[in-house]
């Protein structure tokens, strides 16, 4: 990981002329987008203005209607690509945490090392406990999933990932389904990664998470980039007049509560 | 009665229904005490059979004719008492003091006791005495239908294990081997088309869930007497063919075997949507995050999906296997040696088919609660929860599309 903090010429992701429509609707229309090694990117928008949709389309679980996604200089959308190869470098963390809910918590952090890496089961738990600890799970180990709090599964799912090693991490909306109140435990481990240097793109509604933690905040409105740039500017000075409204409006709700 | 107990009150306990049925007074003790007293008398007022042990004690029975006698006299006055009394019957009556009411449920005790006594003299004495004739007799005894159908049932003892024991045999093996088919195809089923696939592997999926689907459709689609009628006859039409004779074809594909064949192929179809509904169950996010770690469709289904997809399938599985107990009988058409065609032999036998049936009903009900007894603690080993008794086949599977 310590590898990718240095800045490469090369984008570690590429994203070019990207479309994706489900049935009628439009979700994503030409969408361009750059990450580089190390940096780490929050997506920030509307509800239904494709935020999600784009970070599942870096991974392929939505299968883009044109354009192109590299990784590491592979074009994902090219028919007949092993995207399973190219997955087992990008970590995903989703809304609903989606534990395998017919294993324990260790099991759940060792089936991908053990399957795919030919890893022995031993190592594969050594590597989950230290994983696991880092996120302050390693007493759960032997716990079944269904009985930990939202914040521990979604934390447990965070160190699933990261067990696999990967270079990239998406994070889809992952405090969104979380208490208010245990929202933190699951941005402190983020914020951590970040620190350490993990490339990340963030779908995320913790406005405040994408002004400190993230290098680039992109605003996206109906299915395109409406503007991007360092928080700074898209908190600061919002330059487009739907970034204005909504960070208005999102400032707004947050100062009721 | 005695007034000396009329002083206490005992505190309401918390007890199970059944301990409270037993041990706590009641308000309608004088009414349902009276049903099982006129049971009672209504059993004594029966001829005695053979193995009574109350004709020897004619006095004993006596005594407790009217001892049930009473207890009705006693209800009777209580219910003029309430008619009369009717606005007022809690306050005035006797029969609603705590101490009233507790002697009246010792001697509801004794109620129960001088029924039980005549249940048993008479009922299951009646059946013993009726078994005894049966198993004796040389030939069918007389007009008493008791009789006639133990003696019937002890004559084709034989007959009817047989059958049993072929019926046992095509719902085990023929579940077991429906459950494993039934993997396969719904594993071809569910398949789709994934971007690592080359030509070959999108070619081979498409015609694996084209197969399944059909299979399902034809199957489903169809009576399973049919099905057996042409997956018989038709076999038999292929190896008649190959100049064997009668016997060593029938080595080679007997009823039995063509009927097993039968009831494994019908219960794939109807397994297979159960798993498919199981599998259909599973929530998305589980495959998702399984193939975003990197994992293949494969590797998903097999260590993701399928696991928790059969576990929602248990109980309908677990079904399958109390139908094919019954469903099995239409295989009779085809001259499997069933219990519905030991039945139907011994039935013709003696030329009475209602108590040949009769008996084939009770064996076939006690199979089916025997399964689904086993089946309710296997499935409860995994947490999950049966239905109570098996439906036919004949209700469609849930499909969704």
């Amino acid at each position: 990981m310590a590898m990718n903090t240095a800045t490469s010429a090369e984008p570690m992701v590429r994203i070019e002329g990207l479309r994706k429509s489900f049935g009628n609707l439009e979700v994503l229309r030409d969408i361009n987008l750059a990450v580089m090694p190390g940096e780490v990117v929050t997506i920030i928008g509307a509800s239904g203005s494709g935020k999600s949709t784009l970070l599942r389309c870096i991974n392929l679980l939505e299968t883009p209607d044109a354009g192109h996604v590299w990784f590491h200089g592979a074009d994902l959308a090219a028919e007949h690509v092993d995207v399973n190869r190219l997955r087992e470098k990008i970590g995903m963390v989703f809304q609903g945490f989606n534990l395998f809910n017919n294993m324990n918590v260790l099991d759940n952090c060792t089936l991908a090392p053990v399957t795919l890496k030919k890893m022995k089961k031993p190592e594969a738990e050594q590597v989950a406990m230290r994983h696991l600890e880092a996120v302050g799970l390693a007493n759960f180990a032997k716990a079944d999933v269904n009985n930990l709090s939202g914040g521990q599964k979604q934390r447990v799912a965070i160190a699933r990932a990261l067990c696999m090693q990967p270079d990239l991490m998406l994070f889809d909306e992952p405090t969104s389904a979380l208490d208010p109140e245990i929202v933190g435990e699951v941005l402190e481990v983020m914020r951590g990664l970040a620190r350490d240097g993990m490339t990340m793109v963030v779908v995320t509604h913790e406005m405040q998470f994408a002004k400190t933690v993230s290098d680039r905040v992109v605003f996206m409105d109906k299915g395109i980039i409406a503007e991007e740039g360092s928080p700074a500017e898209i908190f600061g000075s919002p330059k487009h007049p739907r970034t204005r409204e909504f960070l208005a409006r999102y400032l707004d709700d947050k100062s009721d509560e | 009665m005695s007034s000396a107990l009329s002083g206490e009150q005992t505190e309401p306990r918390r007890r199970g229904k059944i301990a409270s049925f037993f041990l706590d007074d009641h308000r309608y003790v004088l009414l349902g005490t009276s049903v099982v007293a006129l049971v009672g008398m209504l059993l004594s007022s029966q001829p005695r059979p053979e193995m009574s042990f109350l004709a020897k004690a004619f006095t004993v029975e006596l005594v407790m004719y009217y001892l049930l006698a009473a207890w009705l006299v006693l209800s009777a006055v209580a219910l003029v008492f309430k008619l009369t009394h009717w606005s007022n019957y809690a306050e005035t009556a006797p029969f609603t003091k705590p101490a009233v009411r507790r002697v009246l449920r010792y001697i509801a005790y004794v109620v129960w006791a001088i029924t039980l006594v005549l249940i048993v003299d008479r009922v299951v004495m009646g059946v013993a005495s009726a078994w005894s004739v049966a198993v004796t007799a040389t030939e069918r005894p007389g007009d008493d239908f008791l009789q006639n159908i133990l003696w019937m049932f002890w004559v084709s003892r034989d007959t009817y294990l047989v059958g049993v024991t072929t019926t046992i045999e095509l719902a085990v093996i023929g579940t077991v081997v429906a459950f494993f088919l039934a993997l396969v195809l719904v594993f071809c089923r569910i398949q789709t088309i994934d971007k690592p696939d080359n030509d070959f592997i999108r070619f081979w999926k498409v015609v694996g869930s084209g197969f399944a689907k059909v299979y399902s459709t034809v199957v489903r689609g169809t009576p399973m007497m049919v099905q057996a009628m042409i997956i018989y006859y038709g076999v038999v039409g292929v190896l008649s063919g190959t100049g064997l004779t009668a016997t060593e074809m029938n080595a080679v594909w007997s009823p039995f075997v063509a009927g097993l064949v039968t009831v494994s192929l019908n219960s794939t179809a109807y397994m297979m949507e159960v798993l498919r509904g199981g599998i259909a169950s599973v929530d998305k996010g589980q495959a998702e995050a399984a193939r975003s770690l990197g994992l293949s469709q494969l590797q998903t289904m097999v260590k993701v999906v399928f696991p928790q997809g059969i576990k929602y399938a248990i109980p309908g599985l677990s079904n399958e296997l109390v139908i094919n107990i019954k469903d099995s009988s239409v295989l009779s058409i085809i001259s499997v040696f069933d219990l519905t065609f030991g039945a139907r032999t011994v039935g013709g036998n003696y030329y009475q088919y209602f108590p040949a049936f009769l008996i084939a009903a009770v064996i076939y009900l006690i199979l089916t609660m025997i399964a689904t007894w086993l089946l309710g603690k296997f499935a409860r080993r995994f947490d999950v929860k049966v239905e109570t008794m098996g439906s036919t086949s004949d209700q469609p599977v849930k499909v969704e599309e």
